[in-house]
């Protein structure tokens, strides 16, 4: 039965196109008590983390999905026949991370905190649905007020907001790329 | 030294002055917390001066910063009447604080940028339905945000349009919204874009989109939308056609 119960968990996973949640899960598997459902699950990412899979449980804004090994995408962008997918721009990227490390947060403050105006690039990307509006401060002017979306998380492969470093180990970071950073600009 | 001579390098590589400062500040090796003010200020104008004219759309930020190097630099150099103590704050802290906090920015987006790539590589289930035929609709329900974004479009399509209002007319939320409910009665959905394009005036567009909001909030219709970029839908609650599940 404990078998069963795995496999089962396993193809809703697999049919899932968004991540399947924990409570999603046991919420349709009423009749096996919390505590196996989640032993079974555990069990599950341990089989695939030890078989030899072309194929991987992730974890990914708070749900589990199936994806391709990273190493593999070469082979699977010839059978697509997909060039390459699209990267966001630096732009958006360095406002990405303003909001995310200083949400909730407005236009102006990513604005300031970029030293740069920010009105275009977060349009695209509350077009492109990786922050959302969540409401208006309540200060002059009522300013909408940004968060970061489900989407923003899975599009970089995090569980939660938490998964982001911590900015401790964001200076460790920075003095490594200072170094290469200079040198690619000097190219330039 | 011939600063300018040495670097070739051009604006647009930054995101904006205070990545241009950070470069300079890294280059010389300078610790942060200590910028020699009239080294930097010098350099950084010399790459202003560099360009031959000023896009003030992009540069009139790096303007700003470079106002903001100069002012710093007078402050540094007025004598003071008492020497600089623990109480008096240095002038180069409101720069040295953007700077810190732009600095962490920055290494977050590299490490956005790394964890963009490796999930790149990974290919979930979600890629795959683009490939076939999207003959079979799947709705999904849209935000406010793309409705009041659809119809700012539109309004601003009908702005460029030569309007001449003679007559006036008082046009009311109830009445719209039994108007809207009735249209969805006999024709079972209304295409959002179409609907406001063949209001008469801004006037009754607007009150038009209030009640089709209300409509929405007080979840007596529903507006729903193929996928991006297409046209938005807007059905009664009750007679949405069945979701292929």
């Amino acid at each position: 039965m404990k078998n069963r119960l795995k496999e089962v968990i396993e193809s809703l996973i697999f049919i899932s196109l968004e991540p399947l949640t924990l409570e999603k899960i046991k919420s349709i598997l009423t009749e096996f008590p919390d505590g196996e459902v989640e032993l079974a699950i555990k069990e599950l990412l341990e089989n695939y983390v030890s078989n030899e899979r072309g194929i991987q449980i992730i974890q990914s804004a708070g749900g589990y999905l199936f994806s391709t090994k990273p190493e593999h995408d070469s082979w699977i962008r010839r059978l697509l026949k997909v060039e390459r997918k699209n990267k966001l721009s630096p732009a958006a990227l360095e406002t990405l991370s303003a909001i995310a490390y200083h949400q909730p947060t407005t236009l102006a403050e990513i604005s300031a905190l970029r030293g740069v105006d920010s009105t275009h690039t977060l349009k695209t990307l509350l077009i492109k649905k990786l922050i959302k509006i969540v409401g208006r401060k309540k200060s002059p002017g009522k300013p909408l007020i940004y968060r970061t979306s489900d989407k923003f998380l899975t599009h970089f492969g995090l569980n939660s907001i938490q998964d982001l470093p911590s900015p401790e180990e964001l200076s460790k970071i920075l003095e490594e790329e200072s170094i290469l950073e200079e040198e690619d600009k000097d190219s330039q | 030294m011939d600063t300018s001579a040495s670097y070739q390098v051009k604006l647009e590589v930054f995101q904006g002055p205070l990545d241009l400062l950070l470069f300079l500040i890294r280059k010389k090796k300078i610790d942060i917390h200590d910028i020699p003010i009239a080294t930097i200020t010098r350099e950084y104008l010399e790459y202003l001066n560099h360009k031959e004219r000023i896009n003030l759309d992009r540069e009139a930020e790096f303007l700003l910063i470079a106002a903001l190097l100069i002012y710093i630099k007078s402050q540094m150099l007025i004598p003071r009447e008492k020497a600089l103590d623990d109480d008096e704050e240095d002038p180069r802290q409101i720069l040295v604080d953007r700077l810190l906090d732009y600095q962490k920015v920055k290494a977050a987006s590299l490490l956005l940028r790394e964890k963009e790539e490796e999930e790149l590589q990974k290919w979930k289930r979600t890629f795959l339905p683009a490939l076939y035929s999207q003959d079979e609709a799947d709705f999904m329900e849209v935000s406010l945000f793309d409705l009041a974004e659809s119809f700012f479009t539109l309004m601003k399509r009908k702005e460029r349009r030569e309007i001449k209002t003679i007559k006036g007319k008082n046009f009311s939320l109830e009445e719209k919204m039994k108007e809207i409910i009735k249209t969805l009665e006999e024709n079972s959905f209304l295409d959002f874009l179409d609907y406001f394009s063949h209001q008469d005036s801004f006037e009754e567009a607007l009150v038009s989109f209030f009640s089709l909001l209300e409509l929405i909030r007080s979840k007596i219709v529903i507006a729903l939308q193929e996928s991006h970029f297409q046209s938005i839908k807007v059905w009664l609650r009750n007679k949405v056609p069945a979701k292929k599940s």
